[in-house]
């Protein structure tokens, strides 16, 4: 059955119609804001599990001409991240009602936090690449928000452009990846098309395309990098710690459900279509190196939220490197574990929110056996600490197990250098294991010193995680029941080949249940001994600048920063002569580099110029030497008028006489201008500076080689035939728009629209002229006491 | 520059430079000429009665009217009536676009019809475009005088 439009165009567009009301719903509900948002999460989530059974592709066309569209896909890997995000959503929603009270900026917050809850479910649901790509970069808009969202604080400001810059250059990667599948859609689907489906459904083709134009590695390394920088992968991991200064349920949200899976998210998408083994060198060593890396810092981590976003990212890690094996068990694991991460990683970090909120502090050397005055808190942080650890028979162990069947699947096969693979993965899960313990240990053991009172929190707090917890617990004690609701037909959406997921605990020793004992075993062991751990790390940290991603961050941050202030002056120091002589450089500079790269030198054969053409042409370069070499204004202007004249000369020889009259009119204009002009200036230059002389000159040869070389290479030669385009207008003129002037026609009746686009430019021209004048007037009027005149040539003296 | 040979020569020129400049704007669907040549024209022809005489002249010399010592170029009536030009071609050109629609065509349909037996001109072309032409001329009328009014004095 396919899926209604109407209801996925509704799920989609309802959190930003609630976004947009905010406002007004903040004014009349103050504070229980938060419950009508999820009001709104739980209408999301309701109509999705109308849509359950359905799958297949809906839409309306956007831009018919470049085939993009309005378009949705329904199927269990989208559902199963739509779900996920509404879902957890509105538990967000009711624990922000409680934990944001008494906060400013509510009304914002919650605006940003629908927003972003419909940019995500536009990400899971969308099939046309630029609408991916729109959801996309709103995530990033909306996690800048509400990371940023207290304004005043200098670092929460610094983390919410960091993650701004990481993530949305990121998506800057993706667009370029997306341009290089549409190339190759062109060449496998016959015609430029930003349709995912189907790609997706004509996988081989668009391979082969891809390899044909050599095209493949470039867009799976860009695909990869913007997942990464989503998914805060090694090296790109460092936002994520940072964007910890968010309040704790964007954090729960952020991290947990929604905005850094969309990376993972996107590469189950992809997998299908981009599986290789150059996808599985780039995308498993990536994930597994993030995890080994992330498990690492979050050993070292001092701060309940730092140790939870480290581990995030080690997570993510797991799951990309799932995706990154090209065996059925890469697919599964990846897919499960998206589930299983979420449904243990944000209570978790709604319990870090309840703790810092109840107990006043963060710090996990300041907190200890809190259990007595928390005891659900901490039944719920049990359970979901203990699957985060992947501890049999809790739900992280099933998925876990999945990636450890992987790659040893892999590394069998491959053999040598590939046993890396499961090695690692080995090694990041004994982290695992005891940061996780490290995490539980807040909750056992005696009170420490520094905190003494501890409040009871209210329902709406405790109840979120809670209700996570127990489906987490659901899902642990009988995960074959997850499976058959949803994860089963996410793992088709995102495997390669069949697959068809059984899970449970495991009934004989295999090579794949060692390795989890080796980490289980191997955590509890490596407890005791996690502060000599943290050392070892953290003099691994304070290395110089390279090896700490955050270090180069900051190094390329403040160069930027400083080259740019040195450098803007120059180009803008509000004298127009230099803007104009940037623009028209860079410009031809950059003009003709492309020509260099596209085409190359043309080839001059012949000049083949009738003699009138030469005599007109040889009395404006005459002219143009006149106009150098002139000593006063007036004969200057004249001059550069018999160029201008010359040219019109040309056109009419050329027969273009629309462009001759044209010419000859602005050229008369433009002299009259310059005569009334002139009044004001000086009668003869001044001595000019050598150096700006030089510089003029440079300036002018650059423009001119440009216009040069420009029209070598796009005129056409006398005697090539009319274009398409060109014949079409000749034989449409008479017959279509009643006149036999061709270029009058074409600009009011072919082409108006753009005509009228022109006078729209020269309306706006006219009126930016009136306003900068008025206000020139006006601040001088109010500004000054004075009633001096300024000179009239602004100060720019020639 | 308000030389008397220049005055001279404007006294002259100017007529003549308008009277071919609607004679580009009408001719323009089907000879060389149009709505925007024919507008450029009548600038320049503006322009030089501004250079030989001065802004004023306009409606003194011409349209014998008292000036009135307005203090900023804004509120001078020449000037008001150029904006008014320019809106004035802004509302032609959308009128001649929407009224396509009105009859069901696309935004911006142009039609045309032949007349016949016409005393003096036996046979006449009605163009539809013709009045989109008659906004463009107006815009670009309008716009370019504001500019230039507007910039010279300052």
């Amino acid at each position: 059955m396919p899926p209604d439009l109407t209801v996925v165009s509704t799920i989609v567009a309802l959190p930003f119609v609630a976004a947009a009301l905010s406002p007004l719903l903040y004014r009349a509900l103050g504070e229980r804001t938060g419950y009508a948002g999820a009001l709104v999460a739980a209408a999301c989530f309701g109509l999705l599990t109308t849509q359950v059974d359905s799958h297949g592709t809906v839409g309306t066309p956007w831009v018919p001409s470049l085939d993009v569209g309005v378009q949705f896909t329904v199927d269990g890997w989208g559902l199963l991240f739509a779900l996920l995000a509404s879902g957890i959503g509105v538990l967000v929603f009711v624990y922000s009602a409680a934990y944001m009270h008494g906060e400013d900026g509510l009304a914002r917050y919650y605006a940003a936090l629908l927003a972003f809850m419909g940019s995500i479910l536009g990400v899971a649901l969308a099939s046309d690449l630029v609408l991916v790509f729109l959801f996309w970069e709103l995530t990033s808009l909306c996690s800048f928000v509400l990371i940023g969202h207290y304004t005043d604080d200098d670092e929460s400001r610094y983390s919410a452009r960091m993650a701004m810059v990481v993530t949305v250059g990121g998506g800057l990667c993706l667009l370029a990846a997306l341009l290089l599948l549409a190339v190759a859609a062109r060449g496998a689907l016959g015609g430029v098309t930003f349709d995912l489906t189907a790609m997706l459904a004509n996988g081989e083709a668009m391979r082969a395309a891809l390899r044909e134009t050599g095209l493949f590695v470039p867009a799976l390394v860009l695909v990869v990098v913007a997942a990464a920088a989503k998914s805060a992968q090694v090296p790109l991991h460092f936002w994520l710690p940072n964007a910890m200064v968010a309040p704790t349920p964007v954090s729960a949200f952020l991290h947990s459900a929604t905005m850094v899976k969309v990376g993972v998210y996107f590469l189950g998408r992809l997998r299908p279509l981009l599986a290789s083994d150059e996808w599985t060198l780039l995308v498993a060593t990536l994930g597994l190196l993030t995890m080994l890396v992330g498990a690492l810092l979050a050993v070292a981590a001092t701060d309940t939220k730092e140790l939870l976003a480290y581990s995030t990212a080690s997570h993510l890690g797991l799951m990309v490197a799932g995706f990154g094996f090209d065996v059925v068990y890469g697919g599964e694991a990846g897919a499960f574990h998206l589930l299983n991460h979420a449904l243990f990683k944000a209570p978790l970090f709604l319990v870090a929110g309840i703790v810092a909120h109840e107990a006043g502090s963060r710090s996990l050397e300041a907190l200890g056996g809190l259990w007595r005055d928390l005891p659900l808190t901490a039944a719920v942080a049990g359970v979901a600490g203990l699957s985060m650890a992947g501890i049999p028979p809790f739900n992280g162990f099933y998925s876990k197990e999945l990636l450890f069947e992987a790659a040893y699947e892999v590394a069998h096969e491959a053999g040598g250098l590939a046993w890396l693979y499961p090695a690692v993965a080995t090694i990041a899960s004994v982290f695992t294991v005891v940061y996780s313990l490290k995490f539980l240990a807040m909750f056992v053991g005696e009170r420490r010193a520094p905190v003494d009172d501890v409040h009871r929190p209210p329902v709406a707090l405790v109840a979120p995680p809670a209700v996570l917890a127990a489906a987490a617990a659901v899902v642990s004690i009988s995960p074959q029941l997850a499976v058959d609701a949803i994860v089963q037909s996410a793992v088709e959406a995102t495997a390669t080949g069949d697959a068809h997921l059984e899970v449970g605990l495991p009934t004989h020793l295999s090579p794949p249940v060692a390795m989890s004992a080796v980490a289980v075993l191997g955590g509890f062991a490596a407890y005791p001994f996690t502060g000599r751990l943290a050392a070892l790390v953290g003099r691994g940290l304070d290395t110089p600048l390279p090896v700490r991603p955050s270090g180069w961050y900051d190094w390329t941050v403040t160069t930027a920063t400083s080259a740019s202030a040195q450098f803007g002056p120059l180009v803008h120091n509000g004298v127009l002569r230099t803007y104009v002589s940037w623009v028209a450089a860079a410009g031809s500079a950059l003009a003709l580099a492309g020509f260099a790269v596209a085409a190359g030198l043309p080839a001059i054969d012949g000049l083949g110029a009738p003699l009138a053409v030469v005599v007109v042409l040889a009395v404006a370069v005459v002219a143009a030497v006149a106009v150098i070499t002139a000593s006063s204004h007036v004969a200057g202007v004249l001059t550069l008028s018999i160029l201008g004249f010359m040219l019109a000369i040309f056109f009419i020889l050329a027969s273009a006489p629309d462009l001759a009259l044209t010419q000859l009119v602005v050229e008369t204009l433009v002299l009259l201008i310059f005569l009334l002009v002139l009044q004001r200036l000086p009668s003869f230059y001044s001595d000019a500076r050598r150096l700006a002389l030089a510089r003029d000159a440079g300036v002018s040869v650059l423009v001119g080689a440009m216009a040069f070389v420009a029209v070598l290479l796009t005129a056409r030669g006398p005697g090539a035939d009319p274009t398409a385009v060109a014949s079409y207008y000749t034989e449409q003129a008479v017959p279509g728009g009643g006149g036999t002037n061709v270029v009058n026609v074409i600009l009011v009746d072919f082409r108006a629209f753009d005509t009228l686009g022109e006078l729209l430019v020269v309306t706006v021209a006219a009126l930016a002229i009136l306003v900068l004048v008025t206000m020139r007037t006006r601040a001088e009027e109010s500004g000054t006491e004075s009633t001096e005149e300024r000179p009239a040539d602004g100060g720019d003296a020639p | 520059m308000t030389t008397t040979i220049m005055r001279t020569t404007a006294r002259v020129v100017v007529p003549v430079v308008l009277v071919l400049s609607i004679s580009l704007f009408l001719q323009g669907h089907n000879l060389p000429g149009g709505g925007f040549i024919g507008g450029v024209l009548a600038v320049a022809a503006f322009v030089l009665i501004y250079v030989a005489y001065d802004l004023d002249y306009l409606e003194s010399g011409v349209l014998d009217r008292d000036v009135e010592p307005t203090t900023s170029i804004f509120e001078h009536r020449t000037v008001v009536a150029y904006r008014r030009a320019l809106l004035l071609g802004l509302v032609i050109v959308l009128g001649s676009g929407i009224a396509g629609t009105l009859v069901g065509e696309p935004f911006l349909t142009q039609d045309y019809v032949h007349l016949e037996g016409v005393p003096i001109y036996h046979e006449v072309e009605l163009a539809s475009a013709l009045v989109f032409d008659l906004g463009v001329f107006l815009v670009v009328v309008g716009s370019l005088l504001t500019i230039v009014s507007v910039v010279s004095s300052e």
